[in-house]
């Protein structure tokens, strides 16, 4: 039982740390990239749009871990830049997290009929007031419950750096269970195993949680959207 | 006047100082710390281990500092060759391949080859165990064997075994615990793995066992980058040798090798204070003592 106990007392004071300091840098890299690059594929000019595109469909379409060991041996192999393991590995996800969330963006954005724009137009809005006051409101809200799956998976896929050496939650779990396997034997590997999928579920819940209750609050009476998050 | 002369001094020794501290260069050491007796993490997630012990012995013997990081097996020798890291620190074996990407000190322990297999109780002996294929068997009866990817061990395997027309397959693991536990769940019939660390294994459970031990004579050495460009390799050697004449090399094989580790670990917390003070002779000479108790 003590084992059980240092064990999980080990993940949460020096794996957590990382994951969760790892998952909010990504999540918010996201948002600042993912967001105007929504924007611009929606609004912007053509060439714009294009690279927009490009960017997007480039970050979302590389595996991951690709992503990661290609800006860290990569970049390290063919251009001699030494990024520390927890750069490459923040730039690497945060890149794909902003392709992935450019498009719950533009699809928020993108849902918002095209009557509004129009509507505010006719009432003398110019077209970047219109965006901001009528569309980006809307949009917001649109996109609390598809972002929720990103935040879900930004904060599993954070385990994947621990491959080029970042002491995060799974890497401190492979020590771990290195440990007691020499010392218990080998069915404790599956032990520590579910701790640390425990902590990953307990992460993952509250923080939808927290991202349901955000919904629920931003909540706009006559703002058509049926349902509301059940807790 | 006096108090900014004063100021101004301590100033200069401020800055004096700082910059003494920072001659004390720091060098990242890398290190697979998923293997006991050379390193691992205890239970309080310190990083311990022989590699290291020597690592830390010899960078306070030639007034260095070091970090020591957790890494996967087969990204240290990247990360150790583009300069990532500065000092590799694993149980590597010195190798004409990998030296093509790192440049070895000279050979600091020579290693065989262990092939770990599951036991069967032993009927004449109550409480015993024999191996349940024997060593003949498990390396050229169809079965399937177990390694850590791009280890000397599944090296032996593909070039003495695989190549030489005998009936095996190998299957390799990121991780040798997994390895381990993939003997015993069944889904491999054999381990090949450097013997300190088979030995360990099989020390920790009655259901896996050393069946034979190959003799390969591999040298370990720890390694920087090619061209060695921060001149550690020279230390490193001369750090060896001092180890070697001051008795701590030996106590530290005497402390690590063929104990049991959570002894070793309570022996490492009660002596590290002793090496964080500069007394590298005492340090090895109690955690033997300790370990060994």
């Amino acid at each position: 039982m003590s084992t059980i106990w240092q064990s999980l007392y080990l993940l949460v004071a020096k794996g957590l740390p990382t994951t969760i300091l790892l998952t909010l840098a990504l999540l918010g890299m996201g948002i600042l990239l993912g967001f105007p690059i929504a924007f611009l594929q929606v609004y912007g000019y053509r060439p714009i749009r294009w690279f927009c595109r490009g960017y997007e469909q480039v970050f979302r379409g590389i595996p991951a871990l690709v992503l990661i060991l290609l800006f860290h041996s990569g970049l390290s192999r063919s251009f001699g830049i030494l990024l520390p393991p927890f750069v490459s590995g923040l730039i690497a996800l945060g890149l794909r997290s902003s392709a992935y969330q450019s498009q719950i963006f533009r699809g928020a954005i993108q849902s918002v009929s095209e009557g509004q724009m129009l509507a505010a137009r006719s009432v003398g809005m110019s077209k970047l007031q219109a965006v901001w006051r009528i569309v980006l409101p809307q949009a917001f809200r649109l996109s609390i419950p598809p972002w929720t799956n990103e935040y879900s998976s930004v904060l599993k896929d954070t385990s994947l750096v621990s491959a080029i050496g970042v002491l995060e939650l799974l890497k401190q779990t492979t020590l771990i269970f290195t440990r007691v396997q020499f010392i218990h034997g080998s069915r404790w590997i599956l032990v520590i195993l579910i701790l640390a999928a425990l902590i990953y579920w307990v992460l993952t819940y509250f923080g939808n949680a927290g991202l349901g209750f955000l919904e629920n609050r931003m909540r706009i009476p006559g703002f058509e959207v049926k349902g509301q998050v059940e807790r | 006047m006096k108090k900014t002369s004063v100021i101004i001094l301590s100033l200069v020794l401020a800055i004096g100082a700082f910059t003494l501290a920072a001659f004390a260069e720091t060098y990242k050491v890398a290190s697979d710390t998923t293997w006991p007796p050379f390193e691992w993490a205890d239970a309080e997630g310190n990083l311990l281990g022989f590699d290291l012990d020597v690592m830390r012995c010899i960078a306070m013997l030639q007034g260095f500092q070091i970090e020591i990081s957790s890494y996967d097996w087969d990204i240290i020798f990247d990360d150790v060759g583009s300069g990532r890291m500065d000092i590799g620190a694993s149980g590597a074996t010195i190798k004409p391949e990998r030296e093509l990407k790192v440049d070895f000190s000279a050979p600091y322990w020579t290693s065989d080859q262990a092939i770990l297999v599951r036991t069967v109780p032993d009927p004449e002996n109550p409480g015993q165990f024999l191996p349940e294929i024997n060593i003949v068997e498990a390396l050229a009866g169809g079965y399937r064997i177990g390694a850590q990817l791009e280890t000397t061990g599944a090296g032996w395997i593909e070039d003495q075994v695989i190549a030489k027309g005998f009936d095996a397959s190998l299957n390799e693991y990121t991780l040798y615990p997994l390895a381990v536990l993939d003997l015993i769940n069944g889904n491999v019939d054999a381990v090949i793995q450097d013997e300190p660390a088979s030995v360990a294994s099989a020390t920790a459970e009655d259901a896996i066992m050393v069946a034979g031990v190959i003799k390969t004579n591999e040298n370990f050495g720890f390694f920087v980058a090619e061209g060695d460009p921060k001149g550690l390799l020279a230390l490193i050697d001369d750090g060896v040798e001092q180890l070697k004449d001051l008795g701590v090399y030996d106590n530290l094989i005497a402390a690590y090798m063929g104990t049991d580790l959570v002894k070793v670990e309570e022996a490492w917390r009660a002596s590290i204070g002793l090496l964080e003070s500069g007394d590298i002779v005492g340090f090895a000479s109690q955690l033997a003592a300790l370990a060994n108790e």
